[in-house]
């Protein structure tokens, strides 16, 4: 069987605020090339984009908008129209703004607001561990209606997306929008990286498009 | 009824020590009993493998020599080769000094990393790591002792030096610090299998918001679901459980799962 990632090279955003290492982990095991992408150059040899994100909204927020990369990203999302996936923070970034850090701008791409999740009656924060989630339409080998648990690690999440369609949604004390699509761009709060074989598959379904 | 389908975790414990192997010095897998017995076991990434294929939640990596991890550039490999090798959350701690490395053992693959002594040496440590990297990220680990009179104790250090500290006042501390994780080990119960201290952590678990993970006495399937049940554990880490376990881990968990905790039993 031809591993799904041949012939696809996954460029991983690279300004200073993400698990690079392991993203990149798991789509090698996908058999497709990855790069860090640091500069405009960097994304012609790219078929797939990835923007990560680890760490508080802010810090990647700032550190997302000095490092240069969001007009050739805006460019690589939006003029050329090509496959990108926001994950964790990375996600997050898509919104207008968050609540962990209100003076810091989101890119607006799927837009909405990051809340706080709210902890008590047994609900804990961080939301830390292997919840279910539901998809409400067909993402890649995950079919509309099916379920499956993926590693989540965070204290905000995403409720209301401006653009784009919520396509699969989550349970912890209030439901959240666990993976969002608009068009080309994907975004996923959980991390796909970490989830063992159902997070494989969630990135295999990503790099059929 | 609350409503999540958060699953519990089994999260097993690798503890590391740097061992001569020939004229080379490697990072090997040991268990230990009450801080002190050490047994070595064998390769920790080998072992990584095995507990991934057995459907591990996640894993802890603790450097129990405490040497400084940032420039410890043997344990930095070894994460980087768990993060390539297996595809679930890393945890990893022992000898964390400063913020800065947060950042080396993240970009080496770590998810979260966990600080002990630092902690109380500096707590504003753990406001900094939370406000750069998120609170998600900081797990503040606190090992304890009982003394005669019952009162669950901090451990400090490996010289078993007893400062009165209350454990849950710790915990609390660490909260408000912006820990996003509190993981409780008891140095009594390590390595013996004779059960949990639920009664500790449940009196944290009912002081503070964020997930407790608690270790030290698994020896049987029937502690985990007690550690869920009676010590509000969010998680349950062990080492030596997972080490030296005849039984069949997919039975443990089936185990565990009947007695109506919700885990994960397939991907």
């Amino acid at each position: 069987m031809t591993p799904i990632g041949r012939g696809r090279t996954v460029g991983i955003v690279n300004y200073q605020a993400g698990n690079i290492q392991s993203i990149e982990n798991a789509f090698v095991y996908l058999g497709a090339q990855t790069c860090r992408v640091r500069a405009e150059a960097d994304f012609a040899e790219c078929t797939h984009v990835i923007l990560p994100g680890v760490g508080a909204f802010g810090f990647c927020s700032e550190r997302l908008q000095a490092s240069g990369l969001v007009d050739s990203l805006r460019r690589w999302a939006f003029d050329d129209e090509r496959p990108m996936l926001g994950i964790c923070v990375g996600m997050q970034l898509l919104a207008d703004r968050s609540e962990e850090s209100p003076q810091a701008r989101g890119l607006g791409w799927i837009g909405g607001v990051v809340q706080h999740i709210p902890a008590g009656g047994g609900i804990r924060v961080p939301h830390v561990g292997w919840n279910t989630v539901d998809f409400n339409r067909a993402y890649g080998e995950f079919p509309g209606g099916s379920a499956a648990d993926f590693y989540f690690d965070h204290s905000f999440a995403y409720h209301d997306p401006r653009h784009g369609e919520s396509v699969g949604s989550c349970t912890h004390g209030a439901q959240f929008t666990a993976i969002v699509q608009r068009d080309n761009i994907t975004a996923v709060q959980f991390h796909p990286e970490k989830s063992q074989s159902a997070g494989m598959r969630f990135l295999a379904g990503f790099l059929r498009h | 009824m609350t409503s999540t389908r958060l699953k519990k975790r089994l999260i097993p414990k690798l503890l590391v020590k740097h061992r001569r192997v020939g004229s080379d010095v490697r990072p090997v897998l040991v268990t230990t009993r009450q801080f002190r017995e050490v047994l070595d076991v064998g390769d920790p990434v080998s072992q990584a493998k095995i507990y991934e294929a057995q459907l591990a939640d996640e894993l802890a990596v603790l450097n129990i020599d405490g040497t400084p991890i940032g420039k410890d550039e043997l344990l930095l490999g070894l994460i980087e080769r768990l993060a390539t090798e297996t595809f679930m959350p890393l945890t990893v701690g022992g000898g964390v000094r400063e913020v800065d490395d947060f950042a080396l053992l993240l970009e080496r693959g770590a998810d979260k990393v966990c600080i002990n002594q630092l902690a109380f040496q500096r707590p504003e440590l753990i406001s900094e790591a939370a406000a750069r990297f998120g609170a998600q990220c900081v797990v503040v680990s606190i090992d304890f002792r009982t003394d005669a009179a019952g009162h669950a104790l901090v451990h400090t250090g490996h010289a078993g030096v007893r400062e009165n500290v209350d454990v849950v006042e710790s915990a609390v501390r660490a909260a408000e610090a912006g820990a996003g994780e509190i993981l409780l080990t008891d140095a009594d119960r390590d390595g013996m299998g004779s059960g949990l201290n639920c009664r500790c952590a449940s009196a944290v678990a009912a002081a503070v918001s964020v997930p407790v993970i608690l270790s030290g006495g698994c020896g049987l399937a029937e502690h985990f679901v007690e550690g869920f049940r009676e010590g509000c554990a969010e998680a349950v880490a062990a080492g030596t459980f997972f080490c030296f376990r005849d039984q069949n881990p997919m039975q443990t968990r089936a185990h565990i799962r009947n007695a109506g905790i919700p885990i994960r039993i397939e991907t």
